[in-house]
């Protein structure tokens, strides 16, 4: 299962040099036009200091839509809001609850769910 | 202002973001060559007959009598855990010196007429929020100044782990209130000298004739007496600009006189430099190696030395460039000292693409390119230093380890991610 997500989850790359091959006729009507490649990391981690990975091992927590291997993308830094899906440290473990006008106010967060990766191969 | 921010028992908390099961238990980490506790947190602290550096077979059944969980170290998740909350700090000021592992000092001059006590729990607030991991923070006029004061912080529960020198008033309390030696610079030695003078507190070393601290204590000493008077003399270190040079320069943690030691140390940093190097796609035209002695310390004796070597060719090569750098640390080295720490810095650096050629250059694909480049896949598919120079030792691990009560690498690996299940 895990090589599965290898092919999913691309590392993030350090630099965002262009490469150029040797051109030998003339020369690319493009050149001006090139940009770095997307880059997932942009859009789905937009702190990184306080943006953790974990990943979800059985189906206990199907009714929020989050089903076995799914990979948590998670913010430590947001506050939630209802309706919101968070990690919360529930007897000494780690749960995923959705958070609503019913929520207990004295719920332990770890932190809010801010994308869910799926593979659905 | 500057403001000292201090993890709490950092390496047992960073096992703790990761473990809510052990919130408020005893834990404790392991040292990797012989087994012996390093770290441990308040609550093992507590458990007083837990000794510290005990090789942990000797204690094993009294650690499971009472509940301790152990770790061995996981430097890999610390130092990234290290780097978040650096960079948690970065939100609140562009210059942060990373002191060690786990205390930076944060430059907050760029703030006016602010509210240091909001200031400083907002530090402490984000910090912990976004990290994980509790700090204690203290603000004041200078280094010295600002490290007291999170020593103060955190040694009366009141303070919530913060304080904040902005008045005179708070400068002499704080004084007033910590012994001579918990004074960040003064030595054992210096202090029993000081005792003896009836110079007890802080304040009384604070209010001494500048004259006699110099002669007796020399400039190091009075530069610290300075700052305790609030006169700023030591200056913030920020990391040099990353374009120009790759560089590491970390304390090794206790003091080494063994050169053989320090060679092991070098060989590893520089490993780890040229490992970014190639990851940025340059050759570095020169090496600068550095060494020094704890120039806090009022009683050690003091060296610092440094020397830039120069590279026949631009290389990203490991082992050319461990080569030259050992030669470099052999003609700085003097015995007789104890080493605080060793930097290597690659400096003029140029992309790969862009190498001026010269008589001597050979474009083609030395003998160890092709090594280092098998070296960097081995070590990419099997993990971090499983391949490396003999030069890096198998002692090393002090510098790098695996062991089996190791936590796994969440933060880094895939394959080690946290994770959540019923």
């Amino acid at each position: 299962m895990i090589e599965l997500d290898k092919h999913l989850i691309k590392k993030p790359e350090n630099n965002h040099r262009v490469q150029r091959p040797t051109q030998t006729g003339f020369s690319s009507p493009a050149t001006h036009y090139s940009e770095p490649r997307i880059d997932l990391n942009e859009v789905l981690v937009s702190n990184s200091s306080s943006t953790f990975f974990i990943r979800v091992i059985d189906n206990s927590f199907k009714e929020n839509n989050v089903l076995s291997n799914d990979v948590l993308i998670v913010d430590k830094s947001l506050s939630p809001k209802i309706g919101q899906l968070v990690v919360a440290t529930v007897d000494d473990s780690f749960k995923i609850i959705k958070i609503d006008s019913a929520s207990n106010t004295e719920l332990n967060i770890w932190g809010v769910i801010t994308y869910i990766i799926k593979p659905v191969l | 202002m500057i403001a000292l921010v201090d993890c709490n028992s950092f390496y047992a908390s960073c096992e703790q973001v990761f473990r809510p099961d052990l919130i408020n238990k005893p834990v404790v980490v392991l040292s990797n060559n012989d087994g012996c506790i390093i770290a441990a947190n308040k609550q093992a602290k507590a458990l007083a007959d837990i000794p510290m550096f005990q090789p942990v077979f000797k204690i094993k059944k009294l650690l499971d009598d009472n509940n301790v969980s152990y770790f061995s170290s996981n430097y890999t998740l610390y130092s990234d855990m290290s780097r978040r909350v650096m960079d948690t700090l970065m939100m609140f000021s562009p210059r942060v010196e990373e002191y060690s592992i786990d205390e930076s000092f944060v430059d907050l001059s760029s703030m006016h007429n602010a509210n240091y006590d909001t200031i400083a729990h907002t530090i402490k607030n984000t910090v912990e929020k976004n990290t994980g991991i509790p700090v204690g923070v203290g603000i004041a006029k200078t280094k010295s100044l600002s490290k007291l004061a999170n020593k103060y912080a955190k040694k009366i529960a009141a303070n919530n782990n913060v304080y904040v020198v902005d008045t005179e008033q708070k400068r002499q309390y704080l004084l007033k209130n910590l012994k001579v030696k918990d004074i960040w610079g003064i030595g054992k030695k210096h202090a029993i000298r000081l005792q003896d003078k009836n110079v007890n507190t802080a304040l009384d070393f604070a209010n001494m004739p500048v004259a006699w601290v110099r002669k007796e204590m020399t400039v190091i000493g009075e530069r610290l007496w300075r700052e305790l008077n609030n006169v700023p003399c030591l200056e913030l270190e920020t990391v040099t600009n990353a374009k120009k040079g790759i560089g590491t320069a970390k304390s090794f943690g206790f003091k080494l006189t063994e050169f053989s030691l320090i060679e092991e140390a070098c060989s590893f940093y520089v490993a780890e430099v040229a490992d970014l190097l190639r990851q940025q796609q340059s050759l570095a035209s020169q090496i600068e190696i550095s060494l020094e002695t704890n120039q806090h310390s009022a009683i050690d004796k003091q060296y610092r030395n440094k020397i830039i070597l120069n590279l026949d060719t631009p290389t990203d090569s490991t082992i050319k460039l461990t080569k030259v750098a050992l030669k470099g640390l052999q003609q700085i080295f003097k015995p007789g000292y104890r080493y605080k720490k060793v930097g290597v810095n690659l400096v003029h650096l140029v992309h790969k693409n862009e190498v001026q050629t010269n008589l001597f250059y050979n474009p083609h694909k030395s003998e160890s390119d092709a090594i280092t480049k098998l070296m960097d896949n081995l070590n990419g598919k099997y993990g971090k230093n499983k391949i490396k120079l003999a030069t890096v030792g198998n002692r090393s691990k002090e510098w790098a380890l695996i062991k089996e009560h190791r936590s796994p690498r969440f933060t880094t690996q895939w394959g080690e991610l946290l994770t959540i299940g019923g």
